[in-house]
């Protein structure tokens, strides 16, 4: 069944390009115009999320399956790949979806960051992630809802059952989504129509994928380094694969049809030195953190799981690290 | 015959994220009350954005108008 991949991938790249759903937006708007609408989205996506998988876990459709735990790793992974993202005009699934609207600084951007994901991951950088994976903790799970061994969670490391850090944490990012002031902005849906829209798809992927016996969620990361793999070796498409093909495919249809396709091109050719940088730095960094902003902010982090959560932490960091370089220095 | 009378038109077509918004910016900071900023944009995103973020800087916005697929012209009155 790892055509669902192709499906999942389809409505998801639509939805990210209607909905502009950026996070490289989402993290840097915040500081650098003091505008929350798309931090919003997010989330409001990950609390809905949060609640959804847990459901889904509990009814055994899904088993969570947070990444490992590697501190050194994730904090240097995560924050390389927040500057990234700032140098590439865009987060993972951002360079991703942006180009279906033929945007070519994000094909520039996607290649780097795709190819250079697969090098860390079996290739020439791999070395790098091999000598920290020392510090690699994993836990052994006795509760059902998650695989056998996973990277641990706030409840693994409470010893309390998933359901309460869980409860606890969508409450609380929902009293800051619907408890403070949203900056308003005309665009093409209700934000928070959108982000109900993106926590099913996120669901439904994770259920889908688990079927096709991937076991993970929403990733995009790894989902380029399989669509590299098969291009490089001619190794068959996978569910993830598939999915990155979707999510193109999905983003190039809206794009047409909404007149919003048009190939894009920056004045400054050096413009294109920049993106590809930011790019290998969001490979390079992804691989290290062991997820990108959808693989940990949207997937890992509704699963509560610690490197996730860390990791989120980071890519902000490293985003409003690198906005202050380019944008806020004078 | 332009619609307004343009004291500067600023191109940010084809800018990655959020540069068409920092140029934005930038240039009105410079400009004196009055005065008419154009900007030319191509980035659905930004067409989004720049107007909801100048007018919290103060700023009038007079006019987003499409002039091309996925093309506006954004018109901004400085005050």
């Amino acid at each position: 069944m790892v055509w669902t991949g192709l499906l999942i991938g389809l409505i998801f790249g639509a939805l990210l390009q209607r909905g502009r759903v950026c996070f490289n937006s989402a993290f840097r708007d915040v500081k650098l115009i003091k505008d929350n609408y798309v931090f919003k989205i997010g989330i409001l996506t990950v609390a809905l999320s949060m609640i959804f998988f847990h459901f889904a876990a509990q009814f055994g459709w899904i088993r969570m399956s947070p990444p490992t735990f590697n501190w050194i790793s994730t904090i240097l992974g995560a924050f390389v790949f927040g500057m990234g993202m700032v140098l590439a005009g865009g987060c993972a699934s951002g360079v991703t979806y942006r180009i279906g609207e033929g945007l070519t600084t994000a094909w520039m951007a996607a290649f780097a960051y795709g190819l250079t994901a697969f090098a860390a991951q079996r290739g020439a950088l791999s070395f790098i992630r091999n000598g920290l994976s020392s510090f690699n903790v994993t836990v052994a799970n006795e509760n059902e809802m998650y695989t056998a061994v996973t990277g641990p969670t706030l409840s693994s490391l409470l010893g309390i059952s998933p359901w309460i850090p869980a409860l606890i944490v969508a409450a609380l990012l929902l009293w800051y989504v619907f408890g403070t002031k949203t900056t308003p902005r005309k665009s093409t849906m209700d934000w928070r129509l959108l982000s109900v829209l993106l926590a099913i798809v996120a669901v439904v992927a994770y259920i889908l994928s688990f079927a096709a016996g991937r076991n993970y969620g929403l990733g995009i990361t790894g989902s380029w380094v399989a669509l590299w793999n098969s291009f490089l070796t001619g190794a068959k498409l996978n569910w993830a694969s598939l999915l990155i093909i979707g999510i193109i495919v999905g983003a190039t249809i809206t794009a047409v049809v909404n007149k919003e396709f048009k190939l894009r091109m920056p004045k400054q050719p050096s413009t294109y030195a920049k993106v590809l940088l930011g790019g290998f730095l969001m490979g390079l960094g992804a691989t290290l953190a062991g997820g990108c902003n959808i693989g940990h902010f949207l997937t890992g982090l509704p699963m509560l799981g610690i490197s996730s959560i860390l990791a989120s932490v980071f890519f902000i960091l490293g985003n409003w690290a690198m906005t202050w370089f380019l944008y806020e220095r004078e | 015959m332009a619609k307004y009378e343009v004291t500067k038109s600023l191109d940010v077509m084809g800018e990655v994220c959020p540069v068409p918004d920092v140029e934005t910016k930038r240039a009105l900071k410079k400009m004196k009350a009055g005065e008419i900023l154009e900007v030319l944009v191509d980035y659905s995103m930004s067409k989004e954005r720049i107007p909801e973020t100048v007018q919290k800087m103060g700023h009038e916005v007079l006019e987003v108008e499409e002039v091309g697929t996925s093309e506006w012209k954004i018109y901004i009155k400085v005050k």
